[in-house]
């Protein structure tokens, strides 16, 4: 993308001013998504994102600016920008630059600009239509396929030039189902960081049966009843119960500004001793996985809580500072336009011990939360909420009729005490997070939990 | 390059392609910010960021392809991207450019110079230490930020429609964190304008009480109750569920509203108003999306649904005209439709007067997860709240760590009574929302 040469001389303007840090970066993405809605292909959204900032530190200031003039007068001005904005003061480093490759820890077969729009309709139209007629109650579906081609490269003054490409690929399929007059919705959105190969193993088809399946049943649901309650959370997309009540807690951006709950805390009982719970950016092909982070670290596996203990926070360079602590390779940004920061990769509880059936049976009154919508959480209380697109009534043990509308609130350090059970099947689910930084694909994952007492918002 | 030549080059590429039907939509920010902590700035944004979207009509399909490279070579290849993207397309809509030569509302925009970079980190710094200073529960964590934001629109195309817009913007944001034992709380306030205009004491000052009012307080006790949601939740709830107003969504299946125009929506004290022009909005604009013009329009008034928000291709469809809120969420966005400034017309009740009206009940006045918590489809919602208990007419103990659930298509007929108290607080981008309080009849409260 830009010269090793180049970035070195942007780098040399960026601490020309006297910052102890520097930090080039620059991308080139193309975002591809085909929309279909009312049985028929009704947009494309193609769209090439690129540009480039430069980061400089000193001490604990940061200054940031970006560009969409990546010629070399352009990185010039833009580093010129950032020196002027640190101050005055003279420049304190040379700049050695060395290439480092990281290798590929995820392999792609089939890049998107090498398939063509017919291929990718038809794999779209195989998810839309199955759920288009699994039920006559289906009034209309709304179907996406997209693909997203990123290509990063990373300069800095600890002597980093690396590049990463970034392709992920991701079809959504949301079903309305119609009953009495009332409208209900149903979702499947499964996501990874493949191209279009992705398909050999997720079943479009299946993809589609599974939203307007959901859309099925919640349109014959009553509302779910309100109060405090044990709920069982199902794996997969469950996950985002610890994503909202803990992980953006554990992200620098929160602790180093004693803006989470759980700050000072390392080493200290903070969850039940069932839950040990893990950032990792380096499972291969998965939504959420890196080769690097957007600060050029490479991705990491980070235990962030074993059986209950804080062990690790998400930490980037930056506010790595502040901490006095190393990056964890957990620094993201959605464009070259945000400020990176912490974020979290593939998050997720392990696999524990308890069956299934035990913690459902284990359950006299309560709800089974099969399928979980989003969240949001302010790390500073610790107060979370996340809604459930598909839950059932658990009466003595058993799984029960379907009910609709309810979300899940509560304070993260209590819930984490009264995650009591844990099952044995982990899977995740994919999610698009937002923050800071942007809108960045993550990871959720669990196996089937019993949080033992939680507010359930209904009516 | 610039997009005055990167136009050139593209509309050549069209015409070559034998392309009669085109247009260019080209936006760019460029935004600065400067971040407080701990009485020091420890971060400075400045960002350029934006591009160019070119779209065109090929046998009746509009095809769309976007850059942020103002390159030669992207400027040729948007158009064969558009082109190849409009092939595949099966929509059977109309399509349409908005032609050139149509009247506009001429606008005030109550311009101000941006300021400079010492004139931001002088008012974050400000902030910071009136925030420390109203309050002795203010602790660290405690964070302030001064912005501002220069934003250009131009629209052109094949019919004659050559549009330029531009527009400045500066803050202030104020965010305090409180302790109080083992407790900790936090709030935010936001304040648009010129920065020697804002009274950054009184919003340092409001922040910190609306941030310390949370220490301590109760969780609400399960029930259905009358709920009075203060304006910025009202308006929080507007925003969410605006969607259903929007004709697309109408004609897609996806709002009740679809056949409604005409008809009984609201209860009779329900007027709301979409205003483009509105003095709080602080990207108020004369054209939409599409070039078109845009003007105040009563979408609900009295109770009775108006009229539901168009595009030329949505009002096409319903055999109307468009109102103007062609709508773009980035750049390279296809057009869809939403409002500019939405706001619930103000009633005659004072807030004293909706407590006493409610005699008790909820006063809800922070919403959280409405991405998640509410569908803007089926219009059901269960959200996460804050506010107070209202007992004998008058707001008492704090509550928080509960949800508030209902439906909205119920709620706009269940309204019994509306404050006088209009606020709009901060934009989303270019669309505002606002509502004075409202009381709601019986909606239903899980918490203890």
């Amino acid at each position: 993308m830009i010269s090793r040469e180049v970035c070195k001389r942007v780098l040399q303007k960026a601490v020309s001013t006297g910052a102890d840090y520097a930090e080039l970066f620059a991308e080139n993405t193309a975002n591809h998504t085909i929309s279909m809605i009312a049985k028929k292909v009704d947009a494309i959204h193609d769209t090439i994102v690129a540009g480039a900032a430069v980061r400089v530190y000193k001490g604990l200031r940061s200054v940031m600016a970006s560009t969409v003039d990546t010629t070399e007068e352009g990185l010039l001005r833009c580093a010129q920008q950032a020196a002027e904005a640190l101050g005055q003061g003279e420049a304190q480093m040379d700049i050695v630059l060395r290439e480092r490759l990281f290798g590929d820890i995820h392999p792609v077969k089939i890049t998107p600009a090498s398939s063509s729009n017919p291929e990718k309709i038809a794999v779209l139209k195989d998810g839309y239509f199955a759920a288009q007629e699994y039920d006559p109650s289906i009034r209309q579906v709304a179907g996406r396929l997209l693909e997203v081609d990123h290509n990063i490269l990373i300069a800095n003054t600890t002597g980093i030039y690396a590049q990463d490409r970034q392709i992920r690929t991701r079809i959504s399929i949301v079903a309305v189902a119609e009953k009495d007059g009332e409208a209900q919705t149903g979702s499947c959105a499964p996501g990874r960081r493949m191209g279009m190969e992705m398909f050999d193993t997720i079943d479009p088809h299946a993809v589609g049966v599974h939203a307007a399946k959901q859309a099925v049943t919640m349109a014959g649901a009553g509302y779910c009843p309100a109060g405090v309650m044990p709920v069982a959370i199902e794996n997969s997309f469950g996950g985002v119960i610890f994503h909202e009540a803990c992980g953006h807690s554990l992200e620098a951006t929160s602790v180093a500004y004693g803006q989470s709950q759980f700050a000072g805390k390392l080493g200290q009982k903070i969850a039940n001793e069932k839950v040990t719970a893990i950032d990792d950016g380096t499972i291969p092909n998965a939504w959420g996985s890196i080769n690097i982070d957007d600060e050029g670290t490479p991705a990491q596996k980070n235990v962030l809580i074993e059986n209950g203990v804080l062990k690790s926070y998400m930490i980037d360079r930056f506010n790595g500072r502040r901490m006095g602590m190393a990056s964890t390779g957990n620094a993201r940004r959605q464009s070259y336009a945000y400020t990176p920061t912490s974020r979290m990769t593939n998050t997720y509880i392990a696999a524990g011990q308890d069956k299934n059936e035990d913690i459902i049976a284990s359950i006299e009154y309560g709800l089974y939360a099969k399928e979980m919508g989003g969240g949001s959480v302010n790390p500073v209380t610790g107060e979370f909420n996340f809604a459930v697109s598909e839950g059932y009534i658990i009466r003595g043990g058993k799984i029960c009729e379907p009910v609709r509308g309810a979300s899940l609130v509560g304070k993260g350090s209590e819930i984490l005490q009264n995650i009591d059970m844990v099952g044995t099947d982990m899977d995740m689910g994919q999610g698009m997070c937002g923050s800071s930084s942007g809108s960045i694909p993550t990871n959720v994952g669990q196996p089937l939990i019993r949080v033992s007492s939680i507010t359930v918002g209904g009516r | 390059m610039d997009f005055n030549t990167f136009k050139e080059i593209a509309i050549a590429q069209a015409q070559s392609m034998g392309i009669a039907d085109y247009e260019l939509y080209y936006k760019v920010s460029q935004s600065s910010s400067v971040s407080v902590f701990q009485h020091e700035v420890n971060e400075f944004t400045a960002s350029t960021a934006g591009g160019v979207c070119f779209r065109c009509i090929v046998n009746g399909r509009m095809g769309y392809a976007s850059t942020e490279e103002l390159s030669e070579a992207q400027a040729k290849a948007v158009v064969v991207r558009a082109a190849e993207n409009a092939a595949v397309l099966e929509s059977d809509e109309p399509e349409f450019l908005c032609p050139g030569g149509q009247e506009y509302a001429s606008l005030d925009l109550h311009p101000y110079a941006l300021p400079s970079t010492e004139a931001l980190i002088a008012a974050a710094l400000d902030a910071q230490e009136k925030l420390y200073a109203a309050d002795p529960a203010v602790v660290d964590g405690t964070q302030t930020e001064s912005l501002m934001e220069h934003n250009e629109i131009a629209i052109c195309n094949s019919k004659g429609l050559d549009l330029h817009y531009a527009n400045n913007l500066s803050g202030l944001v104020t965010s305090a964190v409180v302790r109080s034992g083992e407790e900790t709380e936090d709030d935010y306030g936001v304040k648009l304008g010129a920065l020697e205009c804002i009274d950054i004491g009184k919003l340092a000052a409001d922040t910190a009480a609306s941030a310390k009012a949370k220490l301590g307080g109760d969780v609400a006790p399960t029930g259905a109750y009358p709920v009075i949601f203060s304006p910025k939740a009202m308006a929080d709830l507007l925003s969410t569920f605006c969607g259903i107003f929007s004709s697309e969504s109408a004609q897609k299946g996806l709002s009740r509203l679809a056949d409604q125009e005409g008809e009984i929506i609201a209860s009779p004290m329900v007027t709301l108003v979409d205003d483009p022009f509105h003095k709080d909005n602080p990207m108020p604009i004369n054209f939409d999306a599409e070039g078109c013009p845009t003007y105040c329009k009563k979408v609900i008034e009295n109770g009775r649904l108006n009229t539901l928000l168009y595009n030329m291709k949505t009002a096409a469809v319903a055999g109307k005209k468009t109102t103007g809120n062609a709508f773009k969420s980035g750049y390279s966005s296809s057009v869809t439709v939403l409002p500019f400034t939405m706001y619930l017309a103000p009633g005659e009740y004072s807030e004293e007067a909706l407590l006493q009206k409610a005699g008790s009940g909820v006063y809800i006045n922070a919403l959280g997860g409405l991405h998640a918590g509410a569908n803007s489809i089926s219009g059901d919602f269960s959200l996460q709240s804050a506010g107070f208990l209202i007992e004998d007419g008058r707001k008492t103990t704090h509550v928080k760590s509960f949800t508030v659930a209902g439906n909205f298509y119920d709620l706009m007929k269940n309204i019994t009574a509306v404050g006088s108290n209009l606020e709009l607080p901060m934009p989303l981008g270019m669309t505002a929302f606002g509502s004075p309080s409202v009381l709601v009849e019986n909606l239903s409260i899980a918490g203890k």
